[in-house]
């Protein structure tokens, strides 16, 4: 009896999908799928299938063209996909890091448990939502131009500290690569990214970007929750958003430059939004400069929400509980970096995918080395999300790469048409749930049922070795744009 | 004057038909006055831009990236193409436009199916938007 088979993919392990390089005359490298049954039946319903072939037919791709199982369609690349290309000469790809460069997860933990914060989640709430605006295109929490917006670029969250006495040390400590890459160079970026960035630090934008007042609903590895600072019942803050307008215009500005210059390289693609260029040519080297940059203004947007998270909760729980207030970590889930996998020099493009090393990494802060990479995995509005730490099987199987968050199932239109903002509101508010959102319609258009289910897909990355569960999260409040 | 919009899972796409290259380009004016507009009338503006491209389709994705811009940074409407002016590789045009409050429903213009081809006697294209 041969091995099931969805869209020519067949399963060639448990959780795994895998179509050969022989598929299509243009791929270089299998495309491989982690996923169950269930999953790998809806994500077949859209092209997310297809776009992972494509990027299968990247020049210099190591290995395989990889996706988590919650992939979905994006522009180009599929959103949950992971490509490495080996240096020098493998390609790098805007388009293959997403528009919102390092748009990723900071998880703050309260000294404080729901039951001892109890009727002051609702003020804290509002707390929060009067001090980071919210909204595409809304700025206005710090304006930062010229030197001072470069050393942010050069340097993310710890020029802000250094500056601005925003955040704290261990904030640093604790976040995916101390908060910068190297490499940042504020003249690879230009003025209209720049414009747009300016007044755009501590902002949460819009669209699946919010910010969460959580409890821990469930402790799955009692070792690994200690490790990480989280006991049954403690108040969290998660806070998603990314680089918001500044890099969504370096994006732009970099598939335009390398659309432009294809022919040069030989390159062919099967769309043009996979426009990519050598590692090692100037076009990917001013790349490599502007998104380092970008990913270190998304470090220091979410350095600038958590202050905004502290002073709220110094106001309505007191100066000792902001103080107490620590970060967990912060992970990027939308980048493009230079790692060593098996001896090789390679540029792993996460978009949508979380980096997820294993314990005795050097790249974990050493209070988690035993522990494993934290990974933060957002549900979607008013569901669970988790915290996984990562395994060894990622560093096998995944360039040490996990999951993202839930995936989209159903366009922005449909979810309203099934519900409108204020019946979703009522029905988040019924389950004891704060909201503050100013827009019914951006409300509806983030209706959970809009998204997949995030339990299935951690279950997945659990099964297949990349990360294992620690703790579960249910929201008390929600703050979104 | 033909546009329309189709919405997938987590995207928008623009799709146009036109007699002419022209007004391929002033039809993408309207349609993302359409979406953008907030109905509110104020400072009339006039605004010339010039835009160098590769090819067609390339000049239409930066021609919607321009209008995004304007409309998040200056906070500028576009009601009208007054003049547009195509060569080989770019488009020089004057817009007249009004200051509002745009709603930022658009981020950006991608390159993912981005098309611009003759289609029967006129042209056809297709822009996916960021939103």
């Amino acid at each position: 009896m041969s091995e099931p088979s969805i869209a020519g993919y067949r399963q060639v392990e448990e959780v795994v999908w895998e179509l050969p390089p022989t598929a299509r005359a243009d791929m270089r490298v299998p495309a491989r799928v982690f996923a169950d049954e269930e999953l790998i039946g809806k994500i077949a319903a859209d092209r997310s299938l297809e776009q992972l072939q494509n990027v299968a037919t990247l020049p210099g791709i190591a290995d395989a063209a990889l996706a988590m199982p919650d992939i979905h369609q994006g522009y180009g690349f599929p959103v949950g996909g992971v490509a490495a290309t080996e240096a020098p000469d493998g390609v790098i790809s805007p388009g293959g890091v997403g528009y919102d460069i390092n748009c990723g997860v900071r998880l703050l933990a309260l000294p404080l448990t729901a039951a001892e914060l109890g009727a002051r989640s609702e003020p804290l709430v509002h707390e929060i939502s009067r001090r980071v605006p919210v909204g595409a295109g809304q700025g206005g929490a710090l304006t930062l131009k010229g030197a001072a917006l470069d050393r942010v670029l050069e340097d993310g969250p710890s020029a802000l500290l250094r500056k601005h006495g925003i955040g704290a040390e261990e904030d640093i400590e604790h976040t995916e690569s101390g908060g910068r890459l190297e490499g940042a160079d504020p003249a690879a970026v230009s003025e209209r990214a720049r414009a747009r960035g300016a007044d755009q630090l501590g902002t949460l934008g819009s669209g699946n970007h919010f910010l969460e007042l959580q409890q821990v609903a469930k402790v799955l590895d009692p070792e690994g929750a200690a490790a990480f600072g989280l006991r049954q019942e403690q108040v969290t803050v998660l806070i998603h958003s990314g680089s918001r307008g500044f890099g969504h215009q370096i994006c732009t500005d970099y598939v335009r430059r390398m659309d432009a210059v294809q022919s040069r390289y030989k390159i062919v693609l099967p769309d043009r939004q996979l426009a990519c260029a050598p590692l090692s040519s100037p076009e990917g080297g001013s790349y490599l400069a502007a998104m380092a940059a970008a990913a270190n203004f998304a470090w220091g947007n979410r350095a600038v929400l958590a202050h905004r998270v502290r002073e709220a909760v110094a106001r309505v729980l007191g100066r000792e509980a902001a103080s107490a207030t620590r970060q967990v970590y912060d992970v990027a889930h939308n980048v493009a970096k230079l790692e060593q996998h098996r001896g090789r020099t390679l540029c792993v493009h996460r978009k949508g995918a979380t980096r997820a090393f294993p314990p005795g990494s050097e790249e974990i802060p050493g209070a988690y080395r035993a522990t494993g990479q934290p990974v933060f995995i957002p549900g979607s509005m008013g569901t669970s999300s988790f915290v996984l730490a990562g395994r060894d099987g990622a560093m096998e199987q995944s360039f040490g790469t996990t999951c993202h968050g839930a995936g989209r199932q159903m366009s922005r239109t449909v979810a309203r048409r099934q519900i409108s903002g204020a019946e979703l509101r009522g029905r988040l508010e019924a389950q004891g749930i704060v909201v503050r959102c100013p827009s019914n319609r951006g409300l509806a258009e983030e209706a959970p049922f809009a998204y997949k289910d995030v339990e299935r897909v951690v279950e997945v990355v659990e099964r297949a070795g990349l990360a294992v569960r620690v703790a579960q999260l249910v929201p008390l409040g929600v703050v979104k744009g | 004057m033909a546009y329309r919009w189709i919405e997938h899972t987590a995207e928008l796409e623009l799709e146009i038909e036109a007699a002419t290259e022209e007004a391929v380009f002033a039809d993408a004016v309207q349609a993302f006055a359409e979406l953008v507009d907030d109905d509110g009338r104020a400072e009339p503006v006039t605004f010339e831009l010039r835009l160098d491209g590769h090819d067609r389709a390339d000049l239409l994705a930066q021609w919607l990236d321009e209008l995004v811009y304007q409309a998040e940074i200056e906070a500028l409407v576009p009601d009208e193409t007054k003049r547009i002016e195509l060569s080989d590789d770019g488009v020089s045009a004057t817009l007249r436009c009004h200051r509002a409050q745009p709603r930022h429903v658009i981020k950006g213009a991608t390159y993912h199916r981005l098309s611009f081809e003759p289609a029967g006697e006129g042209y056809r294209a297709t822009v996916v938007l960021d939103v």
